[in-house]
């Protein structure tokens, strides 16, 4: 039991990152009904320039993600401009390639710039844990864990609350009519754009610690975005975050029970079921 | 109309000669791997075409068949099967996987049919990597369909037959009724249905027909290059590679694929050097100039050029760009 509840523990710690990956990843289909397939790629770009603020300016991981979010967002932001926005009209099927040409061109970039090495940020938070009864975690871990989950709450109100969150809302509701209302699609659109992707750089951010960084780190994470997404219903950023919460959970005790090299298998197979018997996500409020 | 056309007739069967008397003209086996790999994919691109071009369904999952292609042949061998019969088996249970992963899939449209197709494709290289019988990580050692001195001749030689059949499957399909009940899912699927089309039944055989080719090629390929793990047969890259091949020349054209494969497959052997391992950046700026400036690809944008020519002057110019547009 102990260990049961430890691996939920493991799995929630790890959930909450891949809850801020999803989010975005779902920030961005809502608004934009682009399936982007570079977003691992994207949390790479966020890991390696997290990686050279660390480099160069000694900067600890845990405040370098907040200016390689931000670097990311304006990348994202100019993506959109060139890239994203003059095919906005076409088909799905061209979109999806084009964002297979952003990720590729990314991933193989940071090979050309950075060599395939395997590279590693030695923090002594790494080292430390912290225990609390039977109970123990790491803490570098829990650090990421808290700074996610604020990120994750933040983005939430921002999504409720604010008026740009109710322009994105409406827009996801419904393209046509929201611009009526007088929302400026492009720079909403462009707006969420970059704030997924740079969701995404945060979350590469606060996993760099605890990975070995090198330029395919992120395909693994495309797909488990789209796992998280799936799960939570296309296009709704709540159901993402509970997604990653329950995709972080399910590895960890698939980890425990069956092997680590089945926990991937698991996401896929939970995903495949997810689109043919509930394409609308088990977490409901729908709108796909 | 029939002098245009046999005029084409003839000029693919030259082209196809010159193609199969490569090995004449290029001695030395590192070239002829670069021939039999462009030949070779182009076949795929072809075989791919059948269901992401005139179907119009975005499968992103090919890699799927092109490994069970290659692990079907190891693994019957392994049987001690002879390794012919072998290859015709592997390809019929790729045809198999293909009609399991498409009654599943097709039920889902659009970015939801890609998805599923790579959660498969996923599926089977993680299941590969982690069974025993394939060798997990580690993987197989291919039986060859060659021997000899002369091996990369003759693996070159029947990836010009492959590519013969394949295109000689897309001509046909673009011909018939099924082609153009395929088409017209592409346009438009409800409406499609609406008039009378069986869509899941006209969408699950033209993977099946993809299926079969695309495990032939596969079962090919790891058999030239003799050693398979699950990284190199049934990655996601091979389903992407094959896919941009056809929309890069132009996807739903029978010449597009072929273009695609050696304008790909070139220039990644051009820029090798330059970019070694990097070598998927020059795949990725094509990806997004296509996208951006011809999203018909290669062959589509150079048919609307030609079309926009010949509008005014003769209308005899007509049939020849109409023939071309199949």
């Amino acid at each position: 039991m102990v260990r049961f509840l430890q691996a939920c523990i493991d799995g929630l710690l790890t959930g909450a990152l891949y809850a801020l990956i999803g989010m975005g990843l779902a920030l961005i289909f809502g608004v934009m009904r682009i399936v982007n397939f570079a977003h691992g790629a994207f949390m790479m770009a966020g890991m390696y320039a997290t990686y050279v603020l660390f480099d160069y300016f000694r900067l600890n991981p845990y405040w370098g993600f907040l200016p390689a979010g931000a670097c990311l967002f304006i990348f994202g932001y100019l993506c959109y401009l060139l890239l994203i926005r003059p095919v906005r009209n076409r088909s799905d099927f061209m979109q999806i390639l084009m964002t297979i040409g952003i990720g590729l061109i990314l991933t193989d970039g940071a090979q050309l710039i950075f060599k395939a090495d395997y590279r590693q940020t030695n923090i002594a938070l790494v080292n430390r844990s912290v225990h609390l009864g039977p109970f123990g975690a790491n803490a570098a871990e829990v650090v990421s864990f808290v700074i996610a989950l604020i990120f994750v709450m933040g983005l939430h109100l921002f999504v409720v609350k604010s008026r740009t969150g109710q322009a994105l809302r409406a827009i996801s509701q419904n393209r046509e009519v929201a611009p009526l209302m007088g929302i400026n699609l492009v720079r909403i659109q462009g707006f969420s754009f970059a704030l997924g992707i740079a969701l995404a750089g945060v979350a590469g951010g606060l996993l760099l610690p605890r990975l070995y960084l090198f330029p395919g780190v992120g395909e693994d994470y495309t797909t488990k975005a789209f796992v998280m997404v799936v799960l939570g219903g296309m296009g709704s950023i709540e159901g993402a975050a509970l997604g990653g919460l329950v995709l972080g959970i399910t590895e960890s005790l698939t980890s425990l029970y069956a092997g680590n090299e089945w926990a991937l298998i698991v996401d896929f197979i939970i995903f495949l079921l997810v689109l043919s018997f509930k394409p609308s996500g088990i977490f409901g409020s729908q709108r796909a | 109309m029939s002098l245009i056309k046999n005029w084409k007739f003839w000029a693919l069967v030259i082209a196809a000669l010159i193609w199969a008397r490569m090995p004449w003209f290029v001695s030395n086996n590192y070239q002829l791997q670069v021939l039999f790999r462009i030949t070779l994919f182009a076949a795929l691109g072809l075989a791919w075409d059948l269901v992401g071009g005139y179907a119009g369904q975005l499968s992103l999952g090919h890699a799927a068949f092109f490994g069970v292609g290659a692990y079907g042949l190891a693994l019957f061998t392994q049987l001690s099967i002879p390794v012919w019969i072998s290859l015709f088996l592997a390809a019929v249970v790729a045809t198999l996987v293909a009609a399991v992963i498409g009654i599943i899939s097709f039920r889902l449209r659009g970015p939801y049919f890609a998805l599923a197709t790579i959660a498969f494709g996923e599926v089977l290289r993680l299941v590969a990597t982690n069974l025993n019988v394939t060798g997990g990580a580690i993987g197989l050692t291919m039986p060859s369909l060659f021997t000899g001195r002369t091996f990369w001749r003759q693996f070159y030689l029947a990836s010009v037959a492959l590519v013969v059949l394949a295109f000689l499957i897309n001509f046909l399909v673009s011909r018939s009724r099924f082609g153009y009940y395929l088409m017209a899912i592409r346009e438009d699927e409800d409406t499609a249905s609406a008039v009378g089309i069986n869509t899941p039944r006209c969408k699950l055989q033209s993977l099946l027909l993809s299926a079969f080719i695309t495990a032939l090629g596969g079962a090919l390929y790891a058999s030239a290059f003799q050693f398979i793990v699950p990284d190199s047969v049934l990655t996601l890259d091979i389903s992407i590679q094959v896919s941009i091949i056809a929309m890069l020349g132009g996807a739903g054209t029978l010449l597009g694929p072929i273009i695609g494969s050696a304008l790909l497959l070139g220039s990644q052997e051009v820029f090798k050097n330059q970019f070694q391992e990097s070598h998927l950046l020059i795949y990725g700026v094509l990806i997004v100039i296509v996208v951006l400036f011809m999203p018909e690809g290669i062959v589509g944008g150079l048919q609307q050029l030609f079309r926009k020519r010949a509008k005014s002057p003769s209308a005899s110019a007509q049939p020849a760009t109409s023939g071309a547009a199949q």
